[in-house]
């Protein structure tokens, strides 16, 4: 071997595949690729349906009076009820982590509980007792106490966090409390509010169930009902206008962002900040924080009890003899495999994301948000047309399909949960392991899950809760002659049947509350209770 | 025990060229320290060696094995390295025995006796049981040396060790790092940007200068006879004048002086630039030598280091002298400057 060269003539050395001898990971790539590939399919098949429809009559479904109108309900229900997610959950946030108030650890628990009550049964909660919850005003207090945790859940994690030295430094610079509040705190938590924030705007783009009891008309509740009525040329011009509006949400969120990192300190000087006072102001935010608990968790649970106790006969009476327990058993079967599948496929993603950063990654791991603000019927519509053209039918009329669909619609969530924990599995702790004799495999094994363990179950809960409260997929991919809580709670409601519905109803609440304590217990973490 | 050995290595991030051409023998069982600004390469160097990365092009040979090479990549888990990151990155979930005993055969990692010793050995017995969150800085540090040394590496890499210590802990711990090795025997390599690091530590020390070694020697040679001026300037306070040299001898600021002739460059007549070390120049309140005025007087106990102003040059450049002792001299007392022994110098061009 020579013991010198040139980079020109060392390239031109036999048996080298390529200048750059450094490997890509391809097997990241490849899977990562395939997961944006499938995550595509609900929009390549509006796509192909409105190329079937032709480009005039999807230009005549889209330009019509209606539109503007189902326009205006759906953006300024967006707007608000992300605006008030973001002060609610933020304030709970600062006010759990950073002051005195008075029990906070039971209130951080709690905070987070209305996260597994599903959309639709808070507002059959509110508008069950009283009438006047519907229309626009109804949706934005329904919408807003059932998602305000996906803000509260990340901007928790990250005042947890955040260097309390900032906070400090910028008080002995002479900014005083709010000052440093707004400058400093805020600043802290910018990316946390505004990874809620898109949570919230896509969720609520694609929120059914809930509007539809409350009578409040947006595209989803317009789509499903046009799928319904198998006018699938006006639901696919109507999605297409949704989709754009979930891109626009997007590059908001990306401006917002912007390109501001936080700078940390390493993980293990993490020092803990003494709580600022509240003072006489204690108790008017505790009592905010409990008339909050109460109108997000006591409504919904007390109705359900409500109408258990004091119920009207049963409208429904003999054939629909099924049965709570196995509903309950079919909701969680088919939501823990969709958490496990979602977590398993936003492994790479998240990987690719956090160790391998770039431009065209980047993109392919936030287009993969777009799928959160699709309603769960086009998805399974995009499903079923796909299995039936491509693959004879395979897996049609099984929990299988309704499985994927689940990973599909939530896999964002799960992305969310797995790159926070692959954060806490840096690099460098890879690298040592695999200088100590360590093959990759070994490494995964022993490091990196054993430090993303508790955020990968974060992910699985996440998907699972999601999937439990899920209305609109389910009723359309369901096996033949199975229901799951969701669905015939839909029955029973939708007949008026209050007092069978609510059975179901608090079972879907007991079984979505275990995940959604694991989830704030995660979130609350330090990075000390590792040990 | 193995030598490491290194040639015409490269290594570009996009169009970023980092490493240009290294060259680089380290002996068995030296203890060799790569210097170099930040951002010159060094630690890219480590991570090459490492296996972390790969090279685009060049060679490196640990023992008789390539280990990267152009056909050649054998991983970072078959190279028997010991690799000591700069945060010491010590894996939070287990404790400082399963830290320590974590590149063994699950066999030796039971029971915990060698984890033990290797602690024993880095004076931390008794504390295999606590989880790394509840050790010093310079605790880690130590867990993170034991931990790479239990493997019992051909060769140990060590990556700035000891910059996140506090100045009195660092000293005590780079002595005792330095007395783990030699017992040992082990071949180390320590990267630094810490000149005094690198010079009271190492055998040997590697100058990295624009991804190139500038110049690899033991200590002393490194700081008395430097390759270039530039060096002269980056190991250690230098005073560089202008000056001409004539058989033997320079003519300078601060007079005529004899020449070195051992230095690396071979010097005989004309423009030259020479180096004077500040502690090579004495001052004295008699008539004898340069006079001048002191412009600054900084005090740090063991020495003093002043600036003097000479008075034929009041806009000139400025010469930093170093003294032991002596009274104190406060800005614009009177001084003369007169140089001890020959001088080094390189031509000028």
């Amino acid at each position: 071997m020579a013991a010198t060269g040139t980079l020109a003539d060392r390239q031109d050395a036999p048996g080298r595949p390529s200048p750059q001898r450094t490997r890509r990971p391809v097997a990241l790539l490849t899977g990562s690729y395939l997961v944006a590939a499938v995550l595509a399919l609900p929009l390549v098949f509006l796509l192909i349906e409105a190329r079937g429809a032709g480009a005039s009559a999807v230009a005549h479904l889209i330009f019509r009076p209606l539109t503007g109108t189902l326009l205006w309900n759906t953006v300024r229900l967006t707007v608000v009820v992300t605006a008030a997610c973001a002060v609610i959950g933020t304030l709970a946030a600062w006010c759990v982590e950073r002051t005195d108030l008075p029990g906070r650890r039971a209130l951080a628990v709690l905070v987070v509980v209305p996260l597994a009550i599903p959309d639709f049964v808070v507002s059959f909660g509110w508008n069950s007792l009283w009438i006047w919850a519907q229309g626009f005003r109804g949706a934005v207090i329904v919408m807003t106490l059932a998602v305000y945790p996906l803000v509260y859940l990340p901007v928790a994690a990250s005042l947890r966090s955040a260097d309390p030295g900032q906070e400090e430094v910028a008080r002995a610079l002479g900014s005083g409390r709010v000052r440093t509040f707004v400058r400093i705190t805020l600043g802290q938590a910018r990316g946390a509010i505004a990874g809620g924030c898109l949570l919230v705007a896509l969720v609520l783009l694609a929120e059914y169930g809930a509007f539809e009891i409350l009578g409040y008309q947006t595209f989803t509740t317009e789509i499903f009902y046009e799928f319904h009525s198998y006018s699938f040329s006006a639901s696919c011009a109507l999605s297409l206008v949704l989709v754009l509006l979930g891109m626009l949400v997007l590059a908001a969120d990306g401006l917002v962002r912007g390109r501001g990192r936080v700078a940390r300190s390493g993980p293990l000087t993490q020092r803990v900040s003494p709580p600022q006072r509240l003072g006489q102001a204690r108790w008017p935010v505790l009592a905010a924080f409990i008339a909050l608990i109460l109108l997000a968790l006591g409504v919904p649970v007390g109705a359900a009890i409500y109408w258990i106790v004091d119920g009207l006969p049963p409208v429904l009476s003999g054939g629909a003899n099924v049965s709570l327990l196995d509903a309950a058993g079919h909701t969680t079967a088919y939501s823990a495999a969709a958490g496990l599948l979602a977590t398993v496929m936003s492994f790479p993603v998240a990987m690719l994301a956090i160790r391998h950063s770039g431009r065209m990654r980047h993109l392919l791991e936030r287009s993969t948000y777009l799928v959160l603000g699709m309603p769960g019927v086009v998805i399974a519509f995009a499903l079923s047309y796909f299995t039936e053209r491509y693959a004879a039918g395979f897996g049609y009329g099984t929990s299988m399909l309704l499985i994927a669909c689940y990973a599909i619609m939530f896999f964002p969530l799960a992305l969310v949960g797995v790159k926070a924990s692959l954060a806490r599995a840096p690099v460098s702790l890879d690298e040592v392991a695999r200088s100590l004799g360590q093959r990759r495999l070994a490494v995964l094994g022993r490091v990196t899950l054993r430090l993303a363990g508790p955020g990968l179950v974060a992910a699985f809960c996440l998907v699972f809760l999601s999937a439990v409260t899920e209305l609109t997929a389910t009723l359309l991919l369901i096996p033949t002659g199975t229901q799951t809580l969701a669905t015939q709670f839909w029955v029973y409601e939708t007949n008026l049947s209050y007092s069978q519905a609510a059975p179901f109803a608090l079972v879907m609440i007991i079984v979505a509350t275990l995940p959604s304590i694991v989830l704030g217990r995660f979130f609350n973490r330090t990075a000390q209770a590792q040990g | 025990m193995r030598d490491v050995s290194v040639t015409g290595l490269y290594k570009a991030f996009g169009t970023h060229l980092v490493l240009a051409g290294v060259d680089l023998e380290v002996p068995a069982g030296s203890l060799t320290a790569i210097l170099g600004p930040s951002g010159s390469g060094k630690t890219t160097l480590l991570r090459l060696m490492a296996g972390f990365e790969r090279a685009d092009a060049g060679t490196i040979t640990i023992g008789d094995t390539v280990v990267d090479g152009p056909v050649v990549y054998v991983p970072p888990e078959r190279r028997r390295i010991g690799y000591v990151p700069q945060e010491g990155s010590l894996f939070p979930h287990l404790t400082v025995q399963a830290n320590v005993g974590f590149g063994l055969p699950a066999r030796e990692r039971r029971g915990g006796a060698k984890a033990a010793g290797l602690l024993e050995l880095v004076g931390l017995d008794g504390l295999g049981q606590r989880y790394p969150h509840e050790l010093s800085g310079g605790q880690q540090q130590r867990v993170a040396l034991a931990r790479a040394l239990a493997i019992e590496p051909a060769v140990v890499l060590l990556d700035e060790p000891f910059a996140s210590l506090d100045a009195h802990l660092r000293a005590s711990v780079r002595a005792d790092v330095q007395e783990i090795f030699r017992r040992a025997g082990t071949t180390a390599i320590l990267v630094t940007h810490d000149q005094d690091e690198a010079l009271s530590t190492a055998d040997r020390v590697a100058v990295l200068r624009d991804g190139k070694i500038a110049q690899y020697a033991v200590p002393e040679d490194l700081y008395d006879r430097p390759a270039d001026a530039d060096l002269a300037g980056f190991i250690g306070d230098a005073n560089l004048l202008e000056g001409v040299a004539s058989a033997g001898a320079v003519k300078t600021r601060l007079g005529r002086l004899p020449l070195d002739g051992s230095g690396p460059v071979p010097v005989h007549e004309g423009q030259v630039t020479v180096l004077i070390r500040p502690e090579q120049i004495e001052l004295g309140p008699g008539e004898d030598g340069v006079p001048g005025r002191v412009t600054s007087y900084r005090y740090h106990g063991h020495d003093a280091v002043l600036r003097v102003q000479p008075e034929d040059d009041t806009a000139g450049q400025q010469i930093t002298v170093r003294v032991v002792g002596g009274p104190h001299l406060p800005p614009g007392s009177p001084v003369t400057l007169r140089v001890r022994g020959p001088v080094l110098a390189w031509p000028r061009d």
